[in-house]
């Protein structure tokens, strides 16, 4: 690969963890998964942005968070929580998360409550 | 419902349409009975996961039925159809939300106060501005599956969203307004 740099960044620990499981499997390494997948994010922006075309923009401002489902839903004209969903599985862009300690606090509230 | 057992049939489950979406596309609606609570599925988002026909539409009108889901009516539902049969036509945008948290108040409201467990996709949670009761929790479909994976209910809350991201993936079937 050349004219590589290096950079510093984070990344969730459960995801790098998922990610080396697939990268063993699939005898490559992390830096290859994280070039590929980053490649294929920038060039499907590129060429949404040059076809004129902003509905890329808006699901990844929705995955990052950046925009509510109203305003993605309003801004690709879609109508419905499905067509959303379906929208960012196409686009293969993640819903957005909420931070895990938030889930890990949703969980421990569920637990404190009676079961079957 | 301060001072008394509380049982697990005491405590009231309702999804929201991301919610019942997720769980339709990864063949898992099923495990929103594994706590034991009373599932319950509020008109209004009944109707907007059901009122298109989509990939998941059948299967969701199908579960409620096949499963005896009780619908909660709320007037946001009654207006939206009163509204529909007029003239103007009302906007949908936030009427699943309105209908959310008619619900919650009717949990509040309930004598004794019933326990609602509200569940929600991630991005609902961190926009929606609920009024939340003490008596209601708000839960992300992630926490809820997790919750059920540690409890040994399911094998892996992961392989659940993976399933609904993959199907997601097949189905391609959008539809754009005219």
């Amino acid at each position: 690969m050349a004219n590589t740099v290096n950079f510093t960044g984070a990344v969730d620990r459960d995801l790098l963890r998922r990610a080396k499981v697939i990268a063993a499997k699939t005898d490559t390494s992390i830096n290859a998964l994280f070039n590929a997948e980053l490649r294929f994010l920038v060039e499907t922006f590129e060429a949404a942005e040059a076809g004129g075309n902003q509905n890329f923009r808006t699901l990844l401002d929705f995955s990052l968070g950046r925009l509510n489902a109203a305003q993605a839903m309003a801004a690709t004209g879609i109508d419905s929580d499905e067509d959303l969903f379906l929208l960012m599985a196409q686009a293969r862009l993640p819903m957005p998360r909420l931070p895990d300690a938030e889930t890990h606090g949703m969980v421990d509230l569920l637990k404190s409550l009676p079961t079957a | 419902m301060t001072g008394q057992a509380v049982s697990a049939a005491d405590i009231t489950l309702l999804p929201d349409a991301g919610p019942l979406i997720t769980l339709a596309y990864a063949d898992a609606l099923h495990v929103l009975m594994k706590p034991g609570w009373t599932v319950v599925l509020v008109d209004m988002v009944l109707h907007e996961v059901t009122r298109n026909h989509t990939p998941t539409s059948e299967k969701l009108a199908a579960w409620a039925a096949a499963a005896h889901i009780p619908i909660l009516p709320t007037h946001t539902f009654a207006h939206f159809k009163s509204a529909k049969s007029g003239l103007a036509v009302p906007k949908r945008s936030n009427l699943g939300e309105l209908a959310i948290q008619e619900a919650m108040n009717q949990c509040a409201l309930q004598t004794p106060p019933r326990t609602g467990v509200f569940l929600f996709e991630d991005h609902r949670i961190a926009r929606a501005s609920f009024l939340v009761p003490d008596n209601c929790r708000k839960i992300s479909t992630r926490a809820f599956l997790l919750f059920l994976q540690q409890k040994g209910w399911i094998e892996s809350a992961a392989a659940i969203e993976r399933r609904a991201i993959q199907a997601g993936r097949a189905f391609s079937p959008l539809r754009f307004p005219p």
